[in-house]
């Protein structure tokens, strides 16, 4: 389980990846890889090509998220998640709330 | 002995040791940091002084008579193997073995003689600073526990105890911590319906439950006060959103049985495929989540609506929380769809779809701790409207014994309302009728046929009168989804109409009467060729078809007196009730 992060140089991009399981073990590295990133209309993608599984406290922390995000006039995209984890993100919705890039 | 007096609430220390002056030397020592002290001369003895009292620090020699310090740091650790006293060994072995067996036997430190008294009561110091976070750590842990134990008891004496039908509807569920962040709840409607609510706040303990207390209260009350399963939903969803944290919010179904009916209405927010079953246990419908959950957003999504599934008597409705699909086993293999959906189906023909399910899905978990609260809710679709029709034999007994109707009886209050073109969509004056009544004349039994009465007639007048809908079209259950669309169309673009709602109380000398008067500016209702056409049907063999009508008759049975009047636009329903 890890998360890694990478921001273009004119800060407007975050990238997040997440490995492995996305729970409620990550609630607080989750939290740190974004905090910082204040510039306004920020992207942030979360990269979920290598995330096998995800859990309901991992919807709440892509909210979370998009908070973040809407506070500063940015935005959340979802990149690329499995069958698995998409079909939670189906159950949920999320689709509705932001952009799902499969 | 020195003359200092000891103090009762120091700390005790517990010396064992067979040399008299070492026992000496240590209890001077530990003296002077405020202990009170014990000692004993070989590891036998130690072990009963042990016991005894119970020590909050015990200093051991290691080679002693009748019994070592090794043999009896493992009976004092045995005897408490929570206990918070730290056990340090003192001894002359400096070696690598004699400091492993020590921490083996379940010694804390060890501390090599000779030292200075110094080192001796920096050790003291810090072994106790350990001694003291654990006992924090302790005393936190059971506070925590306390709490879960109150919300536990909060769940289940308060909101589940008073559930509805629980003899009829089957709930199962399995924590995965003690208290449970999945919430089953049941109610009835005032027109007989059943409403059932199966809701997964995100994770799971305490943490979860925030939400469970207010969830269950408005579900219960607006049930009860005869709100739509609609406005029930918008309501639970603005006040989680309001008092939840961002990323705490709950998977939601909610499904309302009507026996009247023959429907079930289902809003699915982002629990898993919710499931009717039909008389021979084969899957009729599978109804996905079409809702982002309850508490992301301030308002339901604009095209929020409830599905309409027309159900027959001996079909069942199941819900479950996705801690069923999720389960693993220790291949961290899933149960998956396919498993619960067999298992639903033998359980289906053996009569008991819960057991069944979670019997199967233990069996497949074998014994692995459970991540994730796992529950189902099993709704038979016959049945809700025996309660109801009991009512009515109870009411036409007791109005045919009445002799004085006090026909001309002044009515002791009157309440009206109007409401007009945009306010007719997004007003529902039925619970707002039923709070003024039962705020002048209190709570009874018969207002839940007065519910009955009121919707059945507002909904007429608004469907057929003001949104012109052809109620022939419910004849089929295709139909039935349809005439549901258009309502919703016609309901959004409604810029005229208007319907007047009155009620005149009059008490009579045991009970009462409501004349209840309902006008819309439609074409007018037909009541002579309904009944004429509704007839001829009867006669054609087609009766078991008719799905539509069923409302006014209902009406008819429960009033006094039905009539429709003018041009069949205004209607007076008469209602008599024996106290």
């Amino acid at each position: 389980m890890s998360i890694e992060k990478v921001i273009s140089a004119d800060n407007q991009n975050v990238s997040i990846s997440i490995e492995d399981r996305f729970d409620f073990s990550l609630h607080q590295k989750f939290r740190e890889s974004y905090a910082d990133c204040d510039t306004n209309g920020t992207v942030f993608t979360l990269n979920l090509d290598k995330t096998s599984y995800m859990d309901s406290s991992a919807l709440g922390m892509i909210l979370l998220l998009k908070d973040h995000a809407d506070k500063i006039s940015g935005k959340v995209i979802i990149n690329k998640p499995n069958e698995t984890v998409n079909k939670i993100l189906e159950i949920a919705q999320f689709h509705r709330l932001l952009t799902i890039e499969l | 002995m020195n003359a200092m007096v000891e103090n009762p609430d120091a700390k005790l220390a517990l010396v064992i040791d067979d040399s008299a002056v070492n026992c000496k030397i240590m209890t001077t020592l530990l003296r002077e940091e405020g202990y009170r002290v014990l000692s004993g001369n070989n590891g036998a003895v130690g072990v009963a002084l042990y016991i005894e009292h119970l020590p909050d620090l015990v200093l051991m020699d290691i080679h002693m008579p009748v019994m070592d310090g090794y043999e009896a740091a493992k009976r004092i650790k045995s005897l408490s193997p929570n206990s918070l006293a730290p056990l340090i060994f003192i001894t002359s072995l400096d070696t690598d073995e004699a400091f492993v067996e020590a921490i083996e036997a379940g010694g804390d430190g060890i501390l090599t003689r000779p030292f200075s008294p110094e080192v001796f009561k920096a050790k003291i110091k810090s072994i106790q600073r350990i001694s003291n976070l654990y006992t924090q750590v302790k005393t936190l842990q059971q506070e925590q526990q306390q709490d879960a134990e109150l919300a536990e008891q909060i769940m289940s004496g308060v909101i589940e105890a008073r559930n509805f039908a629980l003899d009829r509807i089957g709930i199962k569920k399995q924590a995965a911590a003690l208290f449970s962040g999945d919430i089953q709840l049941t109610a009835l409607c005032p027109g007989g319906n059943v409403n059932v609510l199966l809701g997964d706040f995100t994770g799971h303990g305490l943490r979860s439950s925030i939400g469970a207390i207010p969830l269950s209260e408005t579900f219960r009350v607006m049930t009860k006060k005869g709100f739509s399963l609609m406005e029930i939903i918008e309501q639970i969803n603005r006040q989680l959103y309001e008092l939840l944290p961002v990323d705490l919010f709950c998977c939601v179904c909610c499904v309302s049985i009507s026996g009247h009916d023959r429907s079930a209405y289902v809003f699915n927010a982002g629990l898993p495929d919710t499931y009717v079953f039909n008389q021979e246990g084969k899957i009729k419908h599978k109804i996905e989540s079409h809702h982002i959950p309850l508490g992301v957003m301030p308002n339901l999504l604009p095209q929020a609506q409830l599905q309409v599934y027309s159900v027959a008597e001996d079909d069942r409705v199941v819900l479950i929380s996705d801690g069923i699909l999720e389960a693993r086993n220790d291949q961290g293999e899933m149960y998956g769809i396919q498993r619960f959906e067999s298992a639903a189906r033998q359980g289906f023909c053996h009569g008991d779809i819960p057991g069944k399910v979670f019997a199967a899905v233990n069996d497949f978990c074998q014994g692995r701790p459970q991540e994730d609260d796992i529950s189902l809710i099993d709704i038979p679709c016959n049945g809700w409207q025996q309660a109801l029709s009991g009512d009515d034999n109870a009411h036409n007994l007791a109005v045919s014994e009445m002799p004085d109707l006090h026909q001309d009886s002044e009515p002791s209050w009157h309440w009206q309302l109007s409401l007009t073109g945009q306010r007719l969509a997004l007003v529902n004056p039925v619970p707002m009728a039923m709070g003024q009544i039962q705020e002048i004349e209190g709570n009874g039994e018969h207002w839940n046929n007065m519910y009955t009465i009121l919707t059945e007639l507002y909904v007429n007048a608004l469907d057929h009168g003001v949104l012109r809908l052809n109620s022939e079209l419910k004849n089929s259950a295709a139909g039935f989804a349809h005439y549901f669309m258009v309502r919703e169309s016609r309901l959004k673009n409604l810029a005229t109409g208007r319907i007047d709602i009155s009620l005149s109380y009059h008490p009579l000398s045991s009970g009462g009467k409501m004349i209840i008067t309902i006008v819309d500016d439609g074409q007018g209702f037909d009541l002579a060729a309904f009944y004429d056409h509704r007839l001829k049907n009867k006669h054609a063999g087609k009766d078991k078809v008719m799905l539509c009508g069923r409302g006014i008759e209902l009406v008819h049975q429960l009033c006094e007196k039905l009539e429709y009047l003018e041009r069949g636009n205004k209607v007076q329903a008469t209602y008599v009730w024996a106290e």
